[in-house]
């Protein structure tokens, strides 16, 4: 990795271990590492290897058993949950494989959820969604409900939610996994837009084609970290 | 101004959580309804209690509280009619009696009660009949005379034809124009009103509005209207002095009718604070009840909301980690579920205000006849809506406070895996 990128996530020496009972789980392994601004990283794995524990970690979502996470400055690690809330807040875009909308609302309205919980006033809100919107090519299906979106679009409209608080990392837990490979590509396209715009990107994946994709791939075994290129 | 946008954020909140809640629509009705209830009956209740006190208060001036009255009947609420009924009648003679030996009684009157229709021309109503001694008039109470004057011992002893009348003759017979000097005829018999009593409104004691009064000398009442009806004697005393007058009344009441000892009295001595008691014996029992279905429709409201919101919590829980995952803090979350419990109660509760303003309209349409065309005097106003909203608050937040925890305390992991 060339050393002139800036650094925005360090994972030294991260555990994720659930205890249950009888047996022990080591859903991550002692893994270190670490993400630079601009990266485009798929993360690659068998079924249970660790990789959603990791994205969860990375997304303040959970916290590890064992381990220091910084990100930029801050000691996630030590983290209270409202300060994690904050981080996912400002600093974090969500994008999952089951698209995750609200189904009363509309597109408009599912992208503003994330500006909710920030301070921006109602004004600026809207711009902002509206923006987003545009961004994923959406900006005439705002007021349509997710059950009146295609696959792809409830999608793009989960990226847009994503993007809106213009966060410093993008997680995609299998973005494509719902997906048929036409949306699928499309939504991929996509983040190699957002990529080439300067955003940070990392994305769990099942496939050999979607990885290539990327400009970083991580491959883990039993929590571990295999291979990092 | 970023306030106003918060509050704006708070109802939408409120706004995205019952429109979640859609699909509990009969549900959340029926919880409502608790509250609806609820607020009705205490709305109803305490208004029938503060209108009992007035109208009370304003009979008892009526029966005052510095006389002891001598009858067949006690006044209580636990009649006992097979013991009473063969009383003998009170006889204007114990007054003799009560006169010479009474230390603490200061006046006496008959009292003959009965009730006839009064015409005047073609007009007719039904009066309330009271034969009296002159010195009844300074034993008036709750009234005086407005205007005329009362009876004199020379009219007395005449059996002169002349009647004190009550509010409404002037009202109902003579279009408000001064009746003094007209004639009425009372059970067919021509009498000359001399004097007016002032006008009083409604009492809720049985006999106890003055208005449809007609006072006349206990000579004239014994000659002429023979009909049914009944005796007392209104015995004047200090407010003071009313127990011990009492008892004294009893005992020389056993003397003049000749009671061995250790029989019962066959004759009842009443004043105003037996009734008083009475009386709120009865108010306490309508507020008792009515504050028992309050707060039981209230609990069953309370618990009612707490279901629907354990409901809504489990079926909005992917909702729950997708906002925690977009940055909702467990507060954030609080307050949504909070506020959407309270939204649930004050539905209720405002429906509840809504039948209360409609049975205001109601009754105030339909003037009830016994009281003389008054309403019963239930008010409306924004105390009520203030006090309902403050308890549909509060039932909201303590319905509502375990179930939002819940929702505010899940993983956000686990709550986005769940199907
Ligand atoms: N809450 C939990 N309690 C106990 N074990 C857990 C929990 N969450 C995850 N695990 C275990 O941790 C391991 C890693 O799970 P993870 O979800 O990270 O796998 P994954 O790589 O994302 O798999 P997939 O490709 O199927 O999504 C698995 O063995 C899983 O059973
Ligand atoms: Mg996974």
């Amino acid at each position: 990795m060339a050393k002139s990128k800036k650094e925005i996530i360090s994972i030294q020496s991260v555990s994720k271990i659930y205890n249950l009972g009888e047996t022990v789980v080591k859903a991550l392994d002692n893994v270190s590492l670490s993400i630079y601004d601009n990266d485009y990283i798929s993360i690659m794995g068998p079924s249970g290897s660790g990789k959603s524990t990791l994205m969860n970690i990375i997304g303040c979502l959970d916290v590890p058993t064992k381990g220091k996470y910084k990100f930029k400055d801050e000691l996630i690690s030590e983290m209270d949950d409202n300060q994690l809330a904050n981080i996912r807040n400002e600093k974090i875009g969500f994008v999952f494989q089951t698209f995750n909308l609200l189904p009363k609302l509309n597109a408009m309205q599912n992208v503003e959820v994330p500006l909710i919980y920030s301070s921006l006033g109602r004004k600026e809100r809207i711009e902002r969604a509206e923006e987003a919107l545009h961004i994923v090519g959406l900006q005439d299906r705002m007021t349509h409900k997710p059950n009146e979106l295609s696959g792809g679009q409830r999608q793009r409209v989960a990226i847009a939610r994503a993007l809106v608080n213009k966060p410093s990392i993008i997680l995609a837990d299998e973005p494509t996994g719902n997906l048929d490979s036409k949306s699928g590509n499309e939504i991929l396209k996509f983040f190699a837009k957002l990529h080439k715009d300067g955003n940070t990107i990392i994305m769990v994946t099942h496939e050999e084609s979607v990885a290539k994709l990327s400009k970083r791939r991580i491959d883990i075994f039993d929590g571990k970290i295999a291979r990092d290129e | 101004m970023e306030k106003l946008l918060e509050m704006n954020n708070f109802f939408k909140n409120i706004i995205i959580g019952l429109f979640s809640v859609r699909s509990n629509l009969t549900r959340v009705i029926l919880t409502a309804s608790g509250l609806t209830i609820g607020i009705f009956t205490v709305s109803i209740v305490s208004a029938a209690v503060s209108s009992i006190d007035k109208e009370f208060a304003k009979s008892m001036d009526y029966y005052g509280n510095d006389k002891v009255y001598v009858g067949t009947w006690p006044w209580s609420f636990d009649f006992d009619w097979w013991k009473y009924r063969n009383r003998p009648k009170i006889e204007e003679s114990s007054l003799e009696y009560i006169t010479q030996y009474s230390e603490y009684i200061t006046d006496v009157s008959i009292k003959k009660n009965t009730w006839t229709r009064a015409t005047y021309g073609n007009k007719a109503s039904w009066v309330q009949l009271n034969g009296v001694y002159p010195s009844y008039q300074d034993m008036l109470s709750g009234t005086k005379i407005e205007n005329g004057r009362f009876f004199s011992q020379n009219e007395w002893d005449l059996q002169r034809r002349v009647i004190i009348v009550g509010g409404t003759v002037r009202d109902g017979f003579f279009q408000g124009k001064d009746p003094i000097g007209k004639k009425i005829r009372l059970n067919n018999v021509t009498f000359e009103i001399i004097g007016e009593l002032k006008k009083q409104g409604i009492g809720m004691v049985p006999g106890g509005t003055l208005d449809n009064l007609v006072i006349m000398p206990s000579t004239t009442f014994e000659r002429i209207l023979t009909r049914w009806g009944f005796d007392e004697l209104v015995l004047q005393t200090n407010p003071e002095d009313i127990p011990l007058a009492k008892e004294e009344v009893g005992m020389i009441m056993r003397v003049a009718r000749k009671i061995p000892p250790g029989d019962d009295d066959n004759f009842a001595v009443n004043s105003a604070d037996a009734y008083m008691e009475q009386f709120n014996t009865m108010k306490n029992a309508i507020a008792g009840m009515g504050f028992l279905v309050t707060g039981i429709s209230l609990v069953v409201s309370a618990i009612g909301i707490m279901n629907v919101m354990f409901v809504s919590v489990r079926e909005r829980t992917r909702e729950i980690g997708l906002r925690k995952a977009m940055g909702a803090t467990n507060f954030n979350i609080l307050t949504q579920f909070l506020s959407e419990a309270v939204a649930i109660a004050i539905i209720g509760g405002s429906v509840g205000i809504a039948l209360i303003r409609l049975t205001v309209f109601g009754l105030a349409s339909f003037p009830i006849p016994n009281f003389n065309g008054a309403t019963l005097p239930i008010s409306f106003d924004l105390l009520l809506v203030f006090y309902t909203f403050t308890v549909c608050v509060f039932i909201g937040v303590l319905a509502g406070l375990i179930p939002a925890r819940t929702a505010a305390n899940l993983n956000p992991i686990d709550a986005l895996r769940d199907e």
